[in-house]
């Protein structure tokens, strides 16, 4: 299946989502207009993938936003439910979720994430501050 | 207009916002590109009076979602009713110093039928401890969107949570049949 690559905008992340290494990454910030409609094409691709003929063993998840606004956190909340889904037919998720050191609100939201999808395995990286 | 004048009276307006701590204004149409601009200016303003890490992120993101706020509900549109992109609505929003604190406040119109919608929806939230709305906040997140909302339902306890104090909000007539001015204030 094709990667996906989204290039970053001042309010939307980048998307780099490559299936073929089991790899994916978004960064930067995300509010866009429209959350819904900014990530349902990307849950449908993530759905595809996991879907696919040739399933994947082990998947990593980059989570490098700084910034997103609560219609964005509605859809990442699914799409973390997406991943966890799969957990459970025998694929492992890693989240890699970076955020500043003192950026509480970040922290907790991983930190629940951490807590609502305890199947995935879960690491938190600080993000220097800028 | 005599020139002087005209600079007089404008001298008059910058003195007034700068007696209030006014440090960004903007009354006007607000579509995606003019609020990410903003975003931009806020961010550098809030940066440049020093304000601490954390307090510059609760003012960026109430600023957000107030500016979106607008963008999606405002009463005064430039664009068909029915539509969800690209979006242009009137409204104005302004951030100040006030003490040792911060603090947002928008307006804009809406529809005098939504006033108690708004209010239904603000008024618990004044009374809320911030792990009551940490838990409120999460429940929402879990559940699906509630009707009429255009993000998750989850705009105005981000800004809850964020605030320092209970949001304040306020209603005022217009001249315009059916319509009722709507304003909110987050103290960070």
């Amino acid at each position: 299946m094709e990667n996906l690559h989204i290039s970053a905008t001042p309010s939307s992340p980048e998307v780099d989502f490559r299936f073929a290494e089991n790899v994916l990454s978004l960064r930067g910030e995300s509010y866009p207009e429209n959350a819904a409609a900014f990530y349902s094409g990307i849950i449908s691709s993530l759905n595809e993938y996991l879907n696919s003929e040739v399933r994947p063993q082990a998947i990593a998840l980059n989570v490098e936003l700084t910034y997103f606004n609560s219609s964005s956190t509605k859809m990442l909340f699914t799409l973390f439910g997406t991943l966890n889904d799969k957990v459970a037919n025998g694929v492992e998720v890693t989240v890699n979720w970076y955020c500043h050191e003192d950026d509480d609100t970040m922290r907790e939201f991983g930190q629940d994430l951490q807590e609502d999808f305890p199947s995935m395995k879960f690491y938190e990286h600080a993000i220097a501050d800028d | 207009m005599n020139p002087n004048m005209m600079y007089a009276q404008y001298r008059e307006f910058c003195e007034i916002a700068c007696k209030r701590h006014v440090i960004f204004y903007y009354v006007g149409y607000f579509s995606q590109s003019i609020i990410s601009a903003m975003a931009d200016a806020v961010r550098m303003g809030v940066e440049h009076i020093g304000a601490a890490s954390q307090t510059r992120r609760r003012l960026f993101s109430s600023f957000v979602e107030m500016a979106q706020n607008i963008v999606h509900y405002s009463a005064d549109a430039l664009t068909p009713e029915d539509r969800n992109d690209r979006e242009m609505r009137h409204g104005s929003v302004c951030i100040g110093i006030h003490g040792e604190k911060y603090f947002l406040i928008c307006a804009n119109p809406i529809k005098t039928e939504m006033a108690e919608q708004l209010r239904e929806t603000l008024e618990p939230l004044r009374t809320m401890t911030i792990d009551e709305i940490k838990a409120a906040y999460k429940k929402m997140l879990q559940s699906d969107a509630p009707e009429g909302s255009k993000g998750a339902g989850l705009g105005l306890l981000t800004m809850a949570r964020d605030a320092s104090e209970p949001l304040e909000f306020d209603f005022a007539p217009s001249r315009e049949a059916g319509i009722t001015m709507f304003y909110l204030k987050a103290t960070i």
